[in-house]
C-alpha cells in the first residue's frame, strides 16, 4: 500500500481510536478543556483547567452529559481527578510512557474529536525534580480546549496528559505513567500522599575538611535547620546534621530531597546519611506521610 | 507515492495569481479553467503564473464574495485538472499537504493532519481545519489528502488553524457558474 496513504490512515485510526475515550469538561469559562476517560467512571484532566469544585459536568462523544465531582488534585503535575457516578464511554487504553523517546510520533487529540499532530521534542528530566514527574516537551499546536486531552502515540494508544498550565506558548505532557501513580494513589487512599520527613533545610557546601564516608565529587548537601516535633525525623535528626544521602542517593539540594521523598516510600525505612560531630552516621529514618493539606 | 512525487504533482496543477505585489494561489480546475479565493482577485483581468514559468492572463468569469470563491478562464493553459478526492475519504487526523505560495515563496509545501471537520464555532460555515502551517500566500491554492488528490482551497487562518473550503462547496460554486465543462 502507499506509504503515504498508509500513515495518513493509521493518523485518522489513532485519532478516532483514542477519540472515543475523551470527554469535554466543562469546569471553566467559556472554552471547555478535554479529558481521558482512564479508569471506568474516572476522567482525568488539566487541574489548571478546572476552576470548581463544584457544577462540574463533562461531555461524552456520545454528546451526552454527565455531573462530575473533584477526587482529587495533584497541581504540581497540573492533574486534576475527576469521579463520574457512571459512563458507558469507552476507556482509554493507556501505555507505558517510559517507552516513549524523543522523536516519536505522537497525536495530541481533544474533544469533538479534534487533532494535532507532532513529536516529542524533549523528556524534561530537570523538571521532574520540581514535579516529582519527567514532562513530556511536544513539537506540536495544543489548541484551546487541548489541555486535559491525551496525547496518544501512532496507535492511538495513550502515552500522555496535554497541559499548556499557564502559558499558551507551553506545550508539554505529563507521562501517563505519572499520571497512573496519581491516579493509583487516589483510588486507593482517596487523598495524594505526601512523604515527608520533617526537616528543614538549608543547602550548603559541603565543608573542605568532610570527614571520611563523604561521597567524592559531591560538592552541596543539605544542612538540617528545623526538625518538627512529632514528625518522623524527631528525636532522630538534629538541628545542624548535615544530610548527604538518602538511601545511597546523594542529596545535593532541596529538591532531590523532594525527589527522592515520594509517595510510594510511606512507611519505608531509609537510611540517612549525615555529618554530624565531625562524623559520618546512618541514621534510620521511617518515611511519614504528611497530614492533608489542602492545595 | 512519496511526498515529493505529491508536490511535484501537486504543483503542476497550483498557479500564482498576482494582486498588487502579493502573490495568491489558484487551482486548475480543469484545462483552461481555474478556481480561487474570491479575496485573491481585485480585478477582472489577472496574470496567472504556472509552475513551468509561463504566464497567462486570466479573466473573471464567476466570483462569490460571500463564498470567498472565484472562477477564472484562462485560455491555451493546456493543463489538465487537479483530481477530486474521494468524498468522505478524509477524517480527523488524516494526512493533509498545502501548496502555495506562502510569504512569496513559490510552490511551497506545507504538510500536517485534518484537526477537525465543519464549523469553527457553532452554527458558522463548516470548513475543512487543518492543523497545517499556512501563510499570506497560501490562499486560494490547494488543500490536498495523503494521494494529492484534491480536498478545497486554502482560505484563511484563524486561531493557528488552516481553514479550506471543501471541495463539495467549490463543486456547487463552479456548477452554478453554469460555463466550466465537468
Amino acid at each position: 500500500m502507499d506509504r503515504l496513504l498508509a500513515l495518513s490512515d493509521e493518523l485518522a485510526a489513532a485519532v478516532h481510536q483514542s477519540s472515543r475515550a475523551v470527554f469535554a469538561v466543562h469546569g471553566r469559562p467559556r472554552v471547555p478543556s478535554s479529558g481521558v476517560h482512564w479508569r471506568p467512571a474516572v476522567v482525568v484532566t488539566a487541574n489548571h483547567t478546572v476552576q470548581t469544585d463544584e457544577d462540574i459536568t463533562v461531555t461524552g462523544p456520545d454528546g451526552r452529559s454527565l455531573p462530575a465531582v473533584v477526587m482529587g488534585r495533584e497541581s504540581a503535575l497540573d492533574i486534576a481527578v475527576l469521579k463520574l457516578e457512571t459512563s458507558e464511554v469507552t476507556v482509554a487504553e493507556v501505555g507505558d510512557s517510559d517507552t516513549v523517546r524523543v522523536g516519536h510520533m505522537v497525536l495530541a487529540v481533544g474533544a469533538g474529536p479534534r487533532a494535532s499532530w507532532g513529536v516529542i521534542s524533549a523528556i524534561d528530566r530537570a523538571a521532574s525534580r520540581r514535579s516529582e514527574s519527567d514532562v513530556f516537551g511536544l513539537d506540536l499546536t495544543l489548541y484551546p480546549g487541548f489541555s486535559g486531552g491525551p496525547l496518544v502515540d501512532g496507535r492511538g494508544v495513550v502515552v500522555g496528559i496535554n497541559t499548556s498550565g499557564a502559558s499558551r506558548h507551553r506545550q508539554v505532557a505529563i507521562p501517563a505513567n505519572s499520571v497512573g501513580r496519581v491516579v493509583e494513589a487516589l483510588l486507593r487512599h482517596g487523598r495524594i500522599p505526601q512523604a515527608y520527613l520533617g526537616v528543614g533545610t538549608q543547602q550548603i557546601r559541603v565543608p573542605e575538611n568532610a570527614p571520611p564516608g563523604v561521597t567524592q565529587g559531591q560538592r552541596t548537601a543539605l544542612i538540617v535547620v528545623e526538625v518538627q516535633p512529632g514528625s518522623p525525623a524527631a528525636g532522630l535528626l538534629l538541628v545542624g546534621d548535615v544530610i548527604l544521602s538518602l538511601d545511597g542517593t546523594p542529596i545535593s539540594d532541596p529538591l532531590d530531597l523532594r525527589a527522592a521523598l515520594r509517595a510510594e516510600r510511606i512507611g519505608q525505612r531509609l537510611m540517612v546519611s549525615v555529618i554530624r560531630a565531625g562524623q559520618v552516621l546512618d541514621v534510620p529514618v521511617t518515611v511519614g506521610e504528611r497530614a492533608d493539606r489542602r492545595r | 507515492m512519496d511526498l515529493d512525487i505529491l508536490a511535484d504533482s501537486l504543483r503542476r496543477v497550483t498557479v500564482q495569481v498576482a494582486r498588487g505585489n502579493v502573490v495568491g494561489a489558484g487551482v486548475v480546475w480543469a484545462p483552461e479553467w481555474v478556481v480561487t479565493n474570491a479575496h485573491v482577485i481585485r480585478h477582472r483581468s489577472v496574470e496567472i503564473g504556472l509552475a513551468d514559468g509561463r504566464r497567462a492572463e486570466g479573466l473573471v468569469v464567476a466570483e462569490d464574495r460571500e463564498a470567498d470563491l472565484a472562477l477564472l478562464r484562462v485560455p491555451h493553459l493546456g493543463i489538465p485538472g487537479a483530481v477530486a478526492a474521494e468524498p468522505g475519504r478524509v477524517r480527523v487526523g488524516s494526512l493533509i499537504v498545502a501548496i502555495g505560495h506562502p510569504f512569496g515563496i513559490r510552490g511551497a509545501l506545507t504538510r500536517g493532519i485534518v484537526h477537525a471537520l465543519g464549523p469553527v464555532t457553532p452554527g458558522g460555515r463548516s470548513w475543512i481545519q487543518g492543523d497545517l502551517k499556512l501563510g499570506p500566500g497560501n490562499s486560494g491554492g490547494p488543500l490536498a489528502d495523503a494521494q494529492g488528490h484534491l480536498l478545497g482551497l486554502n482560505a484563511m487562518v484563524a486561531g493557528g488553524l488552516a481553514l479550506a473550503i471543501p471541495l463539495g462547496e467549490v463543486s456547487r460554486f463552479v456548477d452554478a457558474a453554469g460555463v466550466c465543462p465537468a
